[in-house]
């Protein structure tokens, strides 16, 4: 019984020792070459090793990057002067003087502000009765300032000719603003409408109508007044 | 309306056609200065004047990393595309205007880029090309702001119009101009202040002011003080900016003045104000 048991041992030492050695039996045909590859090259680290500083993991060294913003020359503001007519309500047209500044926010949108001088003429009642003079010299000066919200819209080209193209676009104006006339100064809305023209990209024409409105009680009534100002201007960007 | 043109009403329009006539030769002058043919040499040397003179101005070179960069005629959306300039070629920037960029290509072609193309080019050194956009991070923190509105100076109308410096993000210095038009009185104020921003991060942010300057009064005809006087005015005042969009923002304040009269007493009068307003 004894030897028995010992046959089986042996039998399962034997089993397990060719099961075991049976994977490199079956691979003995193929070459150990990675092996000896990794040998070599763990053999060639050391060699480095020995003659160089120790390995770094990081390199603590790192040039930081600056971030450079070139200066780049804004021409966002348009200044610039104009001449045209401007219709007092009930003191005739006169002609108009007028400087303008504006700066483009975006390319949709801007803030304009104008100031501008015109004399007033006579009214019909005036000129029909005689020496009757409803406002003295200094008063019939008609200075106005407004400050406007534009904006910009059918942008496109004008064509001179063959071989000219300029950039054009209307715009919108509305804004608020105050006019000195007949020796008070009044709160006016205006509301306006131009088209500009673009020679260059630095030079602009225009073609202006503004709407000033405000309220006068100067001919006995209190009503509201539509004083419209016909302009055309030069103005550069810078 | 006809009635009312006399002979030197006509001769004011006459004086006034002639300026615009003068006006038209102006624009026709620099029209056919541009059409009239010039040779070919003379445009060679244009170009290589302009080429030095951009040498000279030392203008910022830029490099295409996107497979193109389209150039339109005009500064604006509606304005055709009319050359694409290569990746790996350079463009020098001239100047901007808006969210546009004029620029010149290697073959001296100029146009106009739009800014959001620009952001993906490289300088020279591969590093990106910066500049500030107008949106909420340049809300927060901008060197310039100006802004226009109106409102009510103790009962008259108000007309206002501001700019404002950024010392940092938070402190500002300001200087505002304005008009009221009131009942009996109207005039001018020039005030110069200081300008606290609290959260300048949020969209709607609370604002202080202090600030002291100078009110012109001009009583109105009908009323007994004849005499314009110019007194010196303080206020302090709180309010709130508020980021639309774009650059643009609205800021409402309220400001208590005191105005040092040469009088026994000194005036308080209260102000409110809406504002529309940009920052660059």
């Amino acid at each position: 019984m004894e030897s028995a048991n010992r046959l089986l041992l042996l039998a399962a030492v034997v089993c397990a020792t060719l099961m075991f050695s049976g994977c490199a039996l079956f691979r003995r045909d193929k070459p150990v070459e990675p092996q000896q590859t990794e040998e070599q090259a763990a053999a060639e680290e050391e060699a480095e090793d020995a003659d160089s500083t120790p390995p770094r993991v990081i390199d603590p060294n790192v040039a930081r990057r600056k971030i450079k913003t070139p200066k780049i020359d804004n021409e966002n503001w348009e200044i610039g002067v104009g001449a045209g007519f401007m219709s007092i309500e009930d003191f005739g047209t006169s002609s108009t003087y007028a400087g303008q500044i504006s700066y483009h926010v975006t390319e949709d949108f801007f803030f304009r502000a104008d100031l501008g001088q015109s004399t007033a003429g006579k009214t019909s009642f005036e000129t029909l009765g005689g020496n009757i003079e409803l406002l003295t010299g200094d008063e019939r000066r008609f200075t106005y300032y407004s400050l406007s919200l534009g904006y910009n819209f059918l942008p496109g080209e004008v064509f001179l000719g063959r071989k000219l193209a300029m950039n054009s676009g209307f715009y919108t104006l509305v804004g608020i603003g105050s006019v000195k006339f007949a020796g008070d100064n009044r709160l006016t809305l205006n509301l306006g409408a131009g088209f500009r023209v673009l020679p260059t990209d630095w030079l602009a024409i225009h073609i202006g109508v503004q709407d000033r409105v405000f309220n006068s009680d100067l001919l006995g009534e209190d009503k509201v007044t539509n004083n419209i100002e016909t302009l055309l201007s030069a103005t550069v960007f810078f | 309306m006809e009635l009312s043109i006399t002979t030197t009403r006509s001769r004011q329009l006459r004086k006034i056609s002639a300026l615009v006539f003068v006006f038209a030769c102006f624009l026709s002058g620099t029209a056919v200065a541009k059409q009239t043919p010039e040779e070919k040499a003379q445009a060679k040397e244009e170009k290589a004047a302009a080429k030095e003179a951009a040498e000279k101005a030392k203008l910022p070179q830029v490099f295409v990393s996107e497979p193109y960069l389209e150039l339109a005629t005009g500064p604006g959306r509606g304005y055709p595309v009319f050359h694409v300039v290569e990746r790996e070629q350079s463009v020098d920037v001239l100047y901007r205007r808006t969210d546009w960029f004029k620029v010149r290509d290697e073959r001296g072609v100029e146009g106009w880029a739009r800014a959001n193309d620009m952001r993906r080019t490289k300088l020279a050194d591969g590093s990106p090309f910066v500049f500030n956009l107008g949106d909420r991070a340049g809300f927060t923190s901008h060197v310039w702001e100006i802004g226009i509105g109106g409102g009510d100076y103790g009962g008259a109308n108000l007309i206002n119009a501001y700019g404002a410096y950024s010392l940092t993000d938070n402190m500002k210095v300001e200087i505002t101009l304005s008009q009221y038009l009131g009942n009996s009185s109207n005039g001018y104020k020039a005030e110069a202040g200081i300008l606290h921003v609290l959260f300048p991060e949020w969209r709607i942010s609370p604002i202080l002011e202090l600030g002291t300057g100078v009110v012109l009064v001009e009583p109105r005809a009908t009323i007994v003080l004849p005499n314009d006087r110019t007194d010196q005015t303080a206020y302090a005042g709180v309010g709130a900016r508020f980021y639309l969009t774009r650059r643009f923002f609205l800021r409402a304040d309220y400001r208590w003045h005191t105005i040092f009269t040469s009088r026994d007493d000194n005036q308080e009068l209260e102000e409110w104000k809406v504002q529309i307003a940009c920052f660059f």
